[in-house]
């Protein structure tokens, strides 16, 4: 039986996150969005902080979502020793990537992160372009070479910017 | 794109340290650091020795500039991430719920 097609809504996802003070990166095409490569995606894809007390916090915000796996087995946060988990939640598709392709987790892309403000009051924690940049380069998949190049691109061309605005002062 | 970002992805891929790269190379550790951060350069022939040690290549080919895309990363790069968020949920058919104030 086919799936039922859920709306993607990526401020859903977020504020419920964050009112259950769940620690997490946003990695993938939603970041890279926020970014500003002008992609579609629709789903979010997030590294969660693989700390107890905040897997514990993130199992209520997933309740709170309705989430369930895809693949339709139970969903177990204490067994998330798969590089993806992906799940459907009210408000979309939603995955979890505890140690994504060439990092080592939410402490590695924490650090690099910035606090992306989009509306709603929903604010969360985005991986940078150098590192959406890093994960893209380690999947070693052909079919991401003109994403990654389009990030790249994006990446230069924000860093020209920058220089034309100091250079304007 | 900086080739200290470049030495910076290697090593982070190798899963090494500046001071493990540092050793690998025979490169001053403050080097690399200051070439990761931007504030200097390294040379063509450092870069590569550093993306060696940290078992990659980096196959350096001549290829038609593209600037085709500029444009529209250009007008996106001048939007908040909000608006392009909006853009986005615009894109698939939806507009999201006005921004509370």
């Amino acid at each position: 039986m086919a799936e039922e097609a859920l709306v993607f809504d990526p401020y859903e996802q977020l504020a419920t996150l964050q009112r259950h003070h769940v620690s997490f990166v946003v990695i993938g095409a939603f970041a890279r969005v926020i970014h500003g490569t002008a992609e579609l995606t629709q789903g979010m894809d997030i590294t969660p902080s693989m700390r107890e007390d905040n897997v514990a916090r993130l199992k209520n915000g997933l309740n709170d979502l309705e989430a369930k796996r895809r693949d339709r087995r139970r969903l177990d946060l204490n067994a998330l020793d798969e590089p993806v988990m992906a799940l459907r939640t009210r408000a979309g598709e939603l995955k979890l990537v505890p140690e994504p392709a060439g990092t080592r987790g939410y402490d590695d892309l924490r650090r690099h992160a910035s606090r992306e403000s989009l509306g709603q009051g929903v604010r969360p924690q985005v991986a940078s372009p150098g590192d959406l940049a890093r994960m893209l380069g380690a999947l070693e998949q052909p079919e991401q070479l003109p994403t990654l190049l389009r990030l790249r691109r994006l990446i230069e061309l924000e860093r020209e910017r920058n220089r034309g605005w100091s250079h304007e002062r | 794109m900086r080739g200290g970002e470049l030495i910076r992805e290697a090593r982070t891929r190798a899963g090494l340290t500046q001071i493990e790269l540092s050793r690998l190379t025979g490169r001053e550790r403050s080097v690399l650091a200051r070439w990761e951060q931007g504030v200097i350069s390294p040379p063509v022939e450092s870069l590569l020795a550093c993306v060696h040690a940290c078992g990659f290549d980096l196959p350096l080919v001549l290829v038609p500039l593209d600037e085709s895309m500029d444009a529209e990363l250009g007008g996106s790069l001048l939007l908040p991430p909000n608006e392009r968020v909006r853009l986005l949920l615009k894109e698939l058919g939806r507009e999201p719920a006005r921004t509370r104030r």
